[in-house]
């Protein structure tokens, strides 16, 4: 069963030294109960594509399809009910939640937003805490009462207070220590097992991506250059950028790190202001031939669903 | 090859908050050889950076620094020696290269300043071209004239490794150099400076939480926790044959490369309150083998070979 499906998706910004072109012509579909992982470095379009879903961002092209209901055009209020279905997990602890809310508040305040019974608000805090492996009795504490971890806890548990189907984790692990990281990405398999959640889980860490996600779109300025079942992504990738890309992570194993083979990136990121023509990547890739500068690099099955947007592969 | 450039022996450092007594460093000891990389690990809070900064004298005015003894070369550290050396013989460069550079100074102004106030004997105008040309960013010639904003994140650390590097020091701490930086510009940086540190011989002290770039880059680990040094020993001691708890559920709670969808096994609890620090061993709360010693007791290091210690109660088995 398909609980998004997101069509050829753009988002533009106007700045004044132009239009900034984030997201390009993105397709993509998410299945009921599995993780999409969303890859790519900084500025490659991977938030804003998160946040275009949710429509924080007013999408410039394209059609959001959430459980088969078009909700590109719905005016504010006929999107709550959909803002309720879908919620949103964020990178930073420390900024994105209140100082001045005790975490009671900051839980229950999206059940007040959505119109949850008054007397239910409590029992369901409550147990909100619970879920995510803290004490009930932490409500009327105050977030710089708490670690980072514990924080991503308490944003976690604002984002299950409504009960969600879909959750967008945009980066939720980055800013934790090593030690931490892994408690919140257990708690969150576990909480999407018992919960039955679909996730988008964005990430730079890709080793961590791999591990939690069913399937994973890797992006490059602003367009899904790769996407296939996270195995077969990791095994066998064949777009140049994601050779790169995974060429580059570092491994914590001395003899692996040391006998492997790592395949540079030259130069700079082009501006998204004024992408390159044709294939985005080709002022970078390795294997670029004339032909790029005027192909249209879309997505296409190179077989068992793995997409890629490069024809010489 | 065996000659220490640098010495530190039984380091404290607190740091005096309105909460009361910080204590970030307790009793480090550590030496770095002429040419090696030695890797610190730890999460925030462990001590590492706040050791580097009280070796260099720039912890702060609101820190007590106390050592046994530091010595560069052989020669005793004071404030007047280690201000001499900064920047000439030991330089730094930080996680954030937009912070580190003055943005209203052109990047030639940043590096000749450098120049200038170490008295570097020769063409100034030449060793920044030849700098800046060495990191990769050409045309050098123009480039000096830019700011920093006119540059990219990767370029402006690729700047911070020029300036470090301008006047030939023997030894190089890069605190979190990458933490920063995107994966393909994080293997760029790392891979200049390696290529570096080949050509002139230079001593790199290497900060950094990623595991990964410690088993790539370090010759030998420092592992802390808690403001002291759990374990130290060669990367593939550390890797391949952890001793210390500590160090083993660090390595067990990343991904494992050859089983990336396995449960992750985490480090349970939280770390430790350091205006409240435990009275024994740091970990104790979160290490599944603690003892009663170890919540009484700090651990003294205990050798295990010519280059591999661990400071744990534990019996290490042979």
């Amino acid at each position: 069963m398909t609980m998004l499906e997101v069509q050829n998706l753009s988002k533009y910004f106007a700045v004044p030294a132009g239009v900034v072109h984030s997201v390009e012509d993105v397709s993509f579909s998410v299945e009921r109960g599995e993780t999409l992982g969303l890859v790519g470095e900084s500025g490659c379009g991977k938030t804003t594509t998160g946040r275009t879903i949710i429509r924080i961002y007013e999408p410039t092209a394209g059609k959001i399809i959430f459980d088969g209901q078009d909700i590109t055009s719905l005016t504010p209020r006929e999107m709550l009910p959909f803002r309720k279905r879908m919620q949103m997990i964020f990178q930073d602890p420390y900024a994105s939640l209140n100082p001045r809310m005790t975490v009671g508040d900051i839980v229950r305040e999206p059940m007040v937003i959505h119109g949850i019974p008054k007397d239910e608000h409590s029992d369901r805090v409550a147990h909100l805490l619970r879920l995510v492996g803290l004490n009930s009795e932490q409500a009327g504490r105050y977030p710089h009462e708490f670690s980072g971890g514990q924080r991503q806890r308490i944003g976690i548990a604002r984002a299950l207070a409504v009960e969600p189907e879909l959750i967008i984790c945009d980066e939720p692990i980055s800013a934790l220590d090593v030690s931490i990281q892994a408690q919140i990405v257990n708690m969150l398999e576990d909480l999407q097992k018992s919960l039955g959640l679909t996730y988008i889980f964005i990430a730079h860490d890709l080793s961590m991506v791999r591990h939690i996600s069913s399937r994973v779109a890797v992006m490059y300025l602003g367009r899904i250059v790769e996407l296939a079942e996270s195995g077969e992504l990791y095994t066998n990738p064949k777009h140049p950028y994601t050779v790169s890309l995974l060429s580059s992570i570092p491994i914590p194993d001395p003899d692996k790190s040391d006998s492997r083979e790592h395949i540079p990136l030259q130069g700079e990121i082009p501006s998204a202001l004024n992408p390159p023509s044709g294939c985005a990547f080709r002022t970078r890739c390795p294997k670029a031939r004339p032909e790029c500068a005027a192909l249209n690099a879309v997505l296409r099955d190179t077989g068992n669903g793995h997409l890629c947007a490069c024809p010489f592969v | 090859m065996n000659d220490e450039i640098l010495t530190v022996k039984n380091l404290h450092t607190s740091f005096m908050t309105g909460a009361g007594e910080v204590k970030a460093v307790d009793g480090v000891s550590f030496s770095v050889k002429r040419g090696e990389v030695l890797g610190i690990v730890g999460e925030s809070g462990s001590g590492k950076s706040a050791s580097m900064l009280s070796v260099m004298g720039l912890a702060g005015e609101n820190a007590r620094v106390w050592a046994e003894r530091t010595a560069f070369k052989g020669k005793e550290l004071t404030p007047e020696t280690v201000k001499a050396l900064r920047g000439k013989n030991i330089a730094m460069i930080f996680q954030d290269p937009m912070t580190s550079l003055n943005p209203v100074l052109t990047v030639g102004y940043q590096l000749r300043e450098s120049l200038r106030r170490h008295n570097w004997q020769g063409d100034i105008h030449a060793r920044c071209v030849d700098v800046l040309e060495r990191v990769g960013i050409v045309p050098a010639e123009e480039r000096l004239k830019q700011y920093p904003h006119e540059f990219s994140g990767g370029q402006r650390q690729r700047i911070m490794i020029a300036m470090a590097i301008i006047c030939n020091p023997d030894l190089l701490i890069a605190d979190e150099p990458t933490t920063a930086l995107d994966v393909t510009v994080q293997a760029q940086i790392l891979g200049l400076l390696t290529e570096l540190r080949k050509a002139s011989g230079m001593s790199m002290i290497l900060i950094t939480h990623d595991l990964g770039v410690i088993a790539g880059e370090a010759d030998r680990v420092l592992v802390m926790y808690g403001g002291k040094i759990m374990e130290e020993g060669t990367r593939r001691e550390i890797f391949y044959a952890p001793a210390h708890p500590y160090t083993k559920g660090l390595l067990r709670s990343v991904p494992n490369p050859e089983r990336p969808s396995e449960r992750l096994i985490p480090i349970e609890g939280q770390p430790p309150d350091l205006l409240n620090p435990p009275k024994g061993c740091p970990y104790v709360k979160r290490c599944p083998q603690a003892m009663r010693i170890c919540l009484e007791h700090k651990p003294e290091a205990k050798v295990l070979s010519g280059t591999h210690k661990t400071s744990c109660f534990l019996e290490v088995k042979e």
